[in-house]
This record gives C-alpha cells, structure tokens and sequence, in this order.
C-alpha cells in the first residue's frame, strides 16, 4: 500500500515537472499578458489586453517578427498580489514564453516582480507607478511615470488650473495610494509655497458611502481636492461631495482617466481635472489612428493605460526584432538601448528600467475630456 | 460637525435597519440566519436598474417592480431550496449552508448579467440641500431616512395587527401548536420571505439611489453588517433590528470621521462583539427556555 503510493507520488511529480518542458521552438512567439480580466479593475485589464491583441495582430498581418507569427497567452490576475505570484511561476516555467506584458496594480506587481527577476525573463508593466517597483532588478521595467512626477502635476494642476489656496487629499488604502499622499503632503508641499495641505482622508477600496469623509473634508473648507484613486472612487465621490459643495475643485491621476468616470459621475464629472499621458482625441496620425482602430475593434476609447500597454507590448516587439533573437535575455539588453515612437509619446528606459514621460492635461467638459491650454 | 455626523449616520443606520428587519423576521419565523439575504438586497437594486436606467421608466417604477420581483425572489428562495430541507427535517445548519450556497448563486448570476464593475444609478429625491445652522441637510437623505421609516411602521403594523401577523407571531412562537390550529405553516413562512426581500429591494434601491452607484458584490458588507444589527438588538425582534441598524449607522458614521476611514467596517462589528459578551442575547432579547 504505502509502496504503490510512493510510486503514484513519483509519477506525479515527474509528470508535472516535465509538463513544464514545452519546446521553446513551436514556430510562434509567445508574449505573456497578464492583468484583472474580471472585478472592479476588469476595465484596465481588459484593456490591456485588447491592446496587446491588437499590436500582435498589425504585426501579424506583415508577416510576425523574425518571420514567427506572435502570440499572446492572456493571464487573469483579478488584481490579486497571491494570484499575480502563481501566475508569475506559471509564466516563469513555461520557456516558450519570452516577455510579459503587465500586471496593473503596482502592489500586485510587486508580488509577481522577484519570479520574473530571478528567472530573468522581461516584465513591462504598462501601469505600476510605485517608485520600489522597478528597482526589483534589470529585468523590471515601466512604461508609466512614476508617483513623484505625476503628483507633482497634479500639485501644479490644482494651483495653476484651480488657483487653489487650500487643498485637501483624499487617497485610496493601498500601496499606490498611500504612498501617493505620502509624498504630496511631505516631500512636494513645499515646492508649492501658496497651497496649503489642510485635511488627508483615507478610504478603503470599495467604499461607496463617503458622506463621512466629505463631512470630515469639508469642515476644513478646502477649495480643491486631490483624489488618489481610480475611476471607482473618484465618480462616486465628486457626485456625493459636490452635493455638498458644488463649488469644490476636483484633480484627478492619470488612472482615473476613462470613460467610466463620467458614466459614473455624470453631470458632476464636469470639471475634474487630471494629467495624463494619453489623449484619446489628440490630432496627432499615430493616436488617432490607433484610437479609431480601437474603437473599430472593441467598441470603446482607449485610455491611456490602455495606449501604454499598447506602446508596452510594441517595445518587446521591437526589441525581439532589434536584437535578432528571442532569448530572454537579449530581449533586455535591447530594451534598454530602444527608442520607441509610440502612441503614448517618446519612451526610452534609463538605467532602472522606468520610462520618461510627459504630460498633458485633460479636464472633463459638457461630458467630455478635453485638452486643457 | 457632530450633527451632520449624527444625521449621516441615522440616514445609513435606517437602510441597515430595513436589511437588519429581513433577517429578524426570517429568523424569528425558522430559528435560520438566512445569509442570502444580501444577495437578495444587492438583486433588488439591480432589478431596479434595469428598470430605471435600462428602460428608461421612472424611479417609482423600478421601486415597484424592484419590490414585486425581488419578494418573489425571496419566495423562490424558500419553495426551491429550503422548504424541501424541512419536509425532510434535515439538520438546521443544512439550510444555513444552503442560504450561504443561494447568496452566491444570485451573486455571481448578478456578475455574470451585468458584469462586475459599477455602474451608475440616478439620484432619489433629489431636491438639493437644507441648510440648518452648519449641518447640510441633503433631499435625499431626508427622503431615505422618511421612507425607511414610513416602511418600518407598516412592517411593523402587519406584524401586531393583522391577521397574517398573528399567524406569524403563533409560529415563532410554536410552529407545531399554530399548524394545529389550522395554520399553514409553508404559506406563513413564503409570506415573511417574500416581507423579507422586499424590504431588502427597498433598502437596495435606496442605498443606490444615495451613493448613485451599484455592483453585484454591493450586498455582501451590508449584509454582514445588517446581520451584526440584527443580532446586536436581539434577532428575532423588530424594533430591536430597528435599533441596532441605527446603531452600526451611527457608529460607522463617527468611526469613519474621528478614526479615520479605514475602520468604519470595524467598529460596527466590535460594537457586537462587546455587546455580545455583555448581554448575550442582544440588547432587546429575551432568554429561551427549553422545554424538555
């Protein structure tokens, strides 16, 4: 009895580690995207994915990379840190896979980051903005700002746009949140000597009942409010705080740009503020084509996480292509020598593997975002 | 300050009170928590929905539809999967597995309809704001918490002063003696499940129409909390559910302003807990007697 169950448990592991095994060489090139397909976040990762799909299927269409048509493995994370890890070891054993596209949260890509470093295979992640993320290691890359420059515009939003004298911060309770806040009210304050900090309110993710935290904001009197949080947060806030005080100024982060803001906030979206990389209306050929090609295929605009990932997925790509093979590893070194035109502007990685980018700034209008000058 | 947040904290307290009620009676009736009954609230809101903002009719529509379906919602609920388990006198903690097993049914059906993500839902009774010395007063709020209200009278009055609330009343009393007195038990039992998920609808949808946003998972904290109200006035008394939901209401209204906005859930539950060790029965129950 206890021999043939050390015989059945000997198979089983040599089966399930030879399962690992698939040939590297199946005649495709396979890029990884992983991302929340479902839940609250389903409307990045679905977007991210959309995008990925798209770029391969333009290269495809011209005969693929190396003369290898690419395809795309899409993995779920539901924006989990345990589900983003095992994907992470999912991603890492499978050797026909030679890049990953993704992970949204910069917490939940914090989590899967180390298995990607240690086997040394690429992760560009399109969203994660949490100045740890890519210090991880060489294999780490971002094609997103990161948290200090983009607060920082939104410090400059709120005094330039808003002429703002007295701010409040309300933050999502997660790692991109706090930090976020962190950093606006202790390192940036000070560069902006005519606004000053007067209340910091927390929530957690999934709130929907604010009318404690407006009270609580709204007795300090602020004339503006940074917001960090996503979509979610943000629409149902300025509706239930601007049915106090209509006359509140609003800012926003690049994440929160999506059109679900205004389906979630309606009439009281107007004038919310934010910076972003990505202008889904710019004039400029290279967006607007892909935002029509977009919209062709999935039936909804662009954000701009979702042109990020686009840009993300074009960089591997490119890189496979720069340098003539598909090894993991000269997949990186390739990167980091790439200047890439994309449609979320110029990206070139310094040394930690972060990408530089600029701003625009957006403000919602009669139910739309437009570029403010 | 201190009175907006005690007029926030009633306006939210008297939505937990209308799910605490549905939980109350079911269990005053069967001795069962019946735990889908968020589910139940957050299907309510969705019905709602659809009616409202996909059909385009006017809120008092969705309200009206909202409560028809969603009571019947409630009847299925038992005919289905609980009124069998009884005929076979199975154990109670089956049927509590069961509700645990039907709330995520309707929840993922919900998901699986209409996605996960939220979505957005038309304000109610909106009339703009009263101002009263430094506390804003908002339409809404003050239609929420006057309907919520209105509700628990009428619930209450067919509770003590009909002829189906008595009916009701003999059961929770001795279910064995009230059937012999020609009382059918099964129908009593649909009747209070159908009292139940309306309640629940009207909570949802009000709860909807004051945030302005909805989601399948909506139901889940607001059950759990309209459960720990409840269980705080004594299950299986009315006005105990009535007191209890406005006293998670209140607590997570002060909790969310003075501890900050990450122990609003907290609070609610450690406020049971203390009063549980201190009166295990609840603050209106009253200690059952087994006969043997």
């Amino acid at each position: 009895m206890k021999k043939n169950l050390i015989l059945v448990l000997v198979l089983l592991l040599v089966t399930t580690s030879l399962a690992g095994c698939k040939s590297a060489d199946s005649g495709k090139i396979r890029i990884a995207i992983a991302g929340p397909l479902t839940g609250d976040f389903a409307e990045y990762g679905t977007g991210f994915k959309n995008a990925v799909e798209m770029i391969a299927k333009e290269y495809n269409a011209d005969g693929g990379v190396l003369g290898k048509e690419i395809e795309i493995v899409s993995y779920d994370d539901k924006n989990s840190g345990e589900e983003a890890a095992s994907i992470a070891e999912r991603i890492a054993s499978d050797n026909s896979i030679v890049g990953v596209v993704g992970h949204f949260a910069s917490g939940v890509c914090m989590a899967a980051s180390p298995t990607y470093q240690e086997v040394g295979i690429v992760e560009i992640s399109p969203s994660a903005s949490h100045p740890d993320y890519s210090s991880e290691g060489d294999f780490i890359f971002r094609n997103n700002s990161l948290i200090n420059v983009e607060a920082k515009e939104t410090l400059t939003i709120a005094s330039e746009v808003f002429d703002a004298k007295r701010v409040a911060i309300l933050s999502v309770k997660t790692d991109w949140g706090t930090s976020t806040a962190d950093i606006l009210m202790n390192k940036l304050s000070k560069d902006f000597p005519n606004i000053e900090i007067v209340a910091h309110e927390e929530i957690v993710d999934g709130t929907v009942d604010f009318s404690p935290t407006v009270t609580a904001l709204n007795a300090q009197n602020p004339d503006t409010i940074i917001v960090c949080a996503m979509y979610n947060i943000l629409g149902p806030f300025a509706s239930q705080y601007k049915d106090i005080n209509p006359e509140i100024n609003l800012v926003g982060f690049s994440n929160a740009y999506s059109e679900q803001l205004i389906e979630l906030a309606k009439e009281d979206a107007e004038g919310i503020a934010l910076p972003a990389i990505f202008f889904h209306n710019s004039t400029e050929p290279k967006v607007a084509n892909f935002v029509s090609s977009y919209e062709e295929a999935y039936g909804s605009v662009p954000s701009s996480l979702t042109a990020q990932a686009y840009d993300s997925m074009g960089m591997i790509i490119e890189a496979i292509k720069a340098s003539n093979a598909t090894d993991r590893t000269k997949i990186k070194e390739a990167l980091y020598d790439l200047k890439y035109e994309g449609v979320s502007g110029l990206t070139q990685f310094d040394s930690n593997g972060d990408a530089l980018k600029t701003f625009n700034w957006l403000i919602i209008k009669d139910g739309q975002f437009v570029e403010y000058n | 300050m201190i009175s907006q947040l005690i007029f926030d904290g009633l306006t939210l307290g008297m939505v937990y009170a209308l799910v605490a009620v549905g939980y109350s009676l079911v269990f005053g009736i069967l001795r069962l928590v019946n735990f889908s009954h968020g589910s139940v609230y957050a299907f309510g809101a969705h019905i709602a929905m659809v009616v409202v903002v996909t059909m385009g009719y006017g809120l008092i529509w969705g309200l009206c539809a909202s409560i028809i379906v969603t009571g019947l919602l409630g009847v299925a609920i038992d005919k289905i999967s609980l009124e069998p388990l009884r005929k076979k006198k199975s154990k109670q903690i089956s049927a509590l597995i069961t509700t645990i097993g039907i709330s995520y049914i309707i929840q993922n059906s919900l998901m699986i309809i209409f996605g996960s993500e939220s979505k957005w839902f038309p304000k109610i009774f909106d009339l703009g704001i009263i101002k009263i010395g430094s506390v804003s007063l908002k339409s809404t709020q003050v239609g929420i918490f006057l309907t919520s209200l209105a509700l628990l009278l009428i619930l209450s009055y067919v509770i003590h002063y009909t002829k189906i609330g008595l009916a009701m009343r003999a059961i929770e009393q001795n279910s064995k003696a009230a059937s012999l007195m020609g009382i059918d038990v099964n129908q009593v039992v649909s009747f209070t499940f159908f009292l139940g998920g309306a309640s629940a609808a009207i909570a949802g949808t009000l709860i909807s129409g004051y945030y302005q946003v909805i989601n399948p998972q909506m139901g889940f904290i607001v059950g759990l909390k309209a459960f720990s109200a409840a269980v705080l006035g004594g299950i299986g008394i009315l006005h105990g559910a009535v007191v209890g939901g406005v006293l998670v209401g209140l607590s997570e209204s002060f909790a969310a302003n003075y501890l900050g906005g990450g122990y609003r859930d907290a609070i609610a539950f450690l406020i049971l807990i203390i009063v549980l060790i201190l009166k295990p029965t609840g603050l209106f129950g009253k200690k059952h007697i087994e006969k043997v």
